[in-house]
């Protein structure tokens, strides 16, 4: 009966073939490109309502709650970075990003934002603004190195078709 | 010494004069900063008023995760008030915070500080080397646009992700139409017509930065090759025509038979043994002879072989009719048949010349009699479908004189029964039946010797009343074996 068991799983391991990795990296960089142009637009709109002066000298409160994780800073370090890195990167960015309510140092911070259910005085209004502008410009930023992660990984697997870098 | 301090004087004034529009500088101002491939930036500044004395900028920065303050390591590659970053001094995904300040001889000026990170600043160099082929198609041309990304780029190893849009115009229409190609760097446009000059441009967009600047104008001029192809389509449509008129004349020739087959004629409804054409065509002998059914016997012969018809007695008695149903159900009884056999009655030849006679009985006797009027119109009906059971028969066991039958005691089922003549002008062959002694005991009533044209002899069944003169083959004797019809509805008498 084992014997049968094992057979009938080495069928279907061989019936059920892998999708191949360029295929699932060219998805994930269209969900991350997606996700990149959203973010942009959203705090580019956010950004609308400040005076020009404002968005210069907007104080950051804290660091972004993904400050700790150290990620390359220019194309020459990224693309010394080995594929198994950069793909855990990304991922340790999205899972920072499911509930960033919860995570780090910024959370003090954040419990001033609108949706919380406060009091609507004014000075908070403007607090919760700009604490809600700077967790838009982290999700920004975060989302931007995830795509640009993604992307690298995608060219780098589809070799042999270089309209996909 | 008059003329020394005059001198002085006039310095010193002049020096009054020339250091009132002398100031330190004014506020500069920082512009924009531009990343056009992700991997250098520069920024540019607005220098505000120098003071009437040469004034110098220098831009310092700070940046996230980086102590200190640093000036800018380029102020020439890019131009005046501009400041330049390579690749060794660029980092993306980190703030970087500039100033500005002026200084002159008398002062300094600092700008605001200037918050950027290069993710957000890119902006692409426009597409280079647009080219535009037409191919010339025979129903329409069409036209391929191929381009190259912008050359300071890196596309190899998928460091940057580039966009692109098209923009075509006709002549010098301000009309432009766009076209979204996303990351090809070739498109072809097929809303093109001949004859007219068309203006095609490119540009470009990296990440989810800003456009580039549009490409260069390029220009086609499509020729006007329709002219040549003229006669060729004239010669089709020639031809065609041709056709056309050939395929209208061969329909008009045979227009009748086109009509039969466009338009069917619809089948009118058919009476059985009336010819419509012969109704209308011929004489009222013929209908009459169609009509009656005098003279047609095989055609009805063979119709009453195919059908089945119920019979219906038409009766003038009406004593007869209220003591009787009026419908009668009975098949058509040879009055010849084989006693020692089965009978089938399709089979029997006797069959056909029974029926005759039937039919002529029923025609020529007319008189009212009491019972005896009966006529039958026949219908056809299917001989195994006579309610023979509803009729019992009993078989003649013995004749003994010529009134008195004995009835065997057993009922055997029949499909037939004799017909005896009767002399007082009764079509049919029915012998009344005077007295039923005992269940198995019929006493005759006996003819009027007088009006007796035929006569019972024995056992001997004669045919008299036939007009017509009868084979021999169809009489048959009557043996022992007689039948005579029983019918359980009132008695005959």
């Amino acid at each position: 009966m084992a014997l049968k068991k094992t057979d009938s799983s080495k069928l279907l391991m061989a019936v059920c073939s892998s999708v191949p990795i360029s295929d699932l990296l060219d998805r994930a960089s269209q969900g991350s490109d997606k996700l990149h142009a959203l973010s942009t637009i959203i705090s580019q709109d956010l950004n609308s309502h400040f005076p020009p002066i404002g968005q210069v000298i907007m104080p950051r409160p804290s660091m972004c709650h993904t400050s700790s994780l150290q990620t390359p800073s220019d194309k020459q370090q990224t693309l010394q970075v080995s594929e198994s890195d950069l793909l855990s990167l990304a991922r340790s960015l999205l899972q920072a990003w499911s509930d960033p309510l919860l995570m780090g140092p910024a959370a003090q911070t954040i419990s001033l934002l609108p949706f919380s259910g406060g009091n609507d005085i004014g000075q908070d209004r403007i607090s919760q603004l700009i604490n809600f502008n700077f967790l838009l410009s982290c999700f920004r930023r975060d989302s931007h190195k995830i795509d640009s992660f993604l992307k690298v990984l995608r060219c780098r697997a589809t070799k042999a078709q270089p309209q996909m870098c | 010494m008059r003329r020394d301090l005059r001198g002085a004087l006039l310095l010193l004034l002049t020096a009054a004069v020339q250091s009132s529009s002398m100031s330190a500088p004014g506020k500069p101002v920082l512009l924009s900063c531009r990343s056009p491939e992700k991997e250098t930036f520069t920024c540019w500044w607005e220098p505000g008023s120098d003071g009437g004395l040469p004034t110098t900028h220098h831009l310092y920065y700070e940046r996230e995760r980086l102590e200190g303050t640093y000036e800018c390591p380029d102020y020439l590659s890019a131009g005046r008030n501009s400041c330049f970053f390579d690749k060794n001094h660029t980092s993306i995904w980190v703030d970087y915070y500039l100033t500005v300040m002026a200084s002159n001889a008398l002062g300094n000026a600092t700008s605001d500080p200037f918050k950027m990170d290069v993710m957000e600043i890119v902006k692409p160099d426009a597409p280079e080397n647009v080219t535009l082929r037409v191919e010339e198609r025979e129903a329409s041309p069409c036209l391929h646009v191929r381009w190259m990304p912008p050359s300071n780029t890196d596309t190899k190893s998928g460091w940057v992700t580039i966009k692109y849009e098209l923009r075509v115009k006709k002549d010098n229409s301000n009309n432009w139409k766009e076209y979204t190609s996303g990351t090809q760097t070739h498109f072809s446009l097929y809303s093109v017509s001949p004859g007219g000059v068309y203006t095609v441009q490119v540009r470009c967009l990296l990440d989810h930065g800003e456009w580039s600047e549009w490409s260069n104008t390029t220009f086609v001029k499509i020729s006007n090759y329709l002219q040549n192809e003229r006669p060729l389509s004239m010669l089709i449509s020639i031809l065609s025509a041709i056709l056309f008129i050939m395929a209208g004349l061969i329909l008009i020739a045979k227009r009748k038979s086109v009509k039969q087959w466009v338009l069917p004629p619809v089948p009118g409804p058919k009476i059985r043994g009336i010819n419509s054409q012969l109704l209308q065509s011929g004489g009222s002998d013929d209908v009459g002879n169609v009509l009656i059914i005098k003279q047609s016997f095989p055609p009805i012969y063979f119709v009453w072989e195919d059908q089945m018809e119920d019979y219906l007695i038409v009766t003038e008695n009406e004593d007869w009719l209220s003591s009787n149903s009026q419908k009668r159900k009975k098949s058509l009884i040879p009055a010849c048949f084989h006693f020692d056999s089965e009978i089938h009655s399709k089979e029997s030849p006797c069959h056909k010349n029974d029926w005759e006679k039937d039919e002529e009985i029923s025609q020529v006797d007319n008189n009212n009699k009491p019972f005896t009027n009966t006529g039958y119109v026949d219908f056809q009906r299917h001989v195994e479908n006579v309610d023979v059971k509803h009729v019992d028969y009993s078989r003649v066991k013995e004749v003994k004189s010529d009134n008195i039958l004995f009835l065997e005691k057993e009922k055997v089922q029949s499909s037939g029964y004799i017909h005896f003549q009767r002399q007082e002008g009764i079509p049919e062959d029915y012998s009344r039946v005077k007295e039923v002694e005992s269940d198995n005991l019929v006493v005759l009533q006996k003819q009027n010797a007088a009006d007796l044209s035929c006569k019972d002899e024995g056992n001997h069944y004669t045919d008299c009343a036939l007009h017509k003169p009868r084979k021999p083959h169809v009489c048959t004797e009557l043996s022992d074996s007689g039948y005579v019809d029983t019918i359980p509805a009132p008695p005959l008498m």
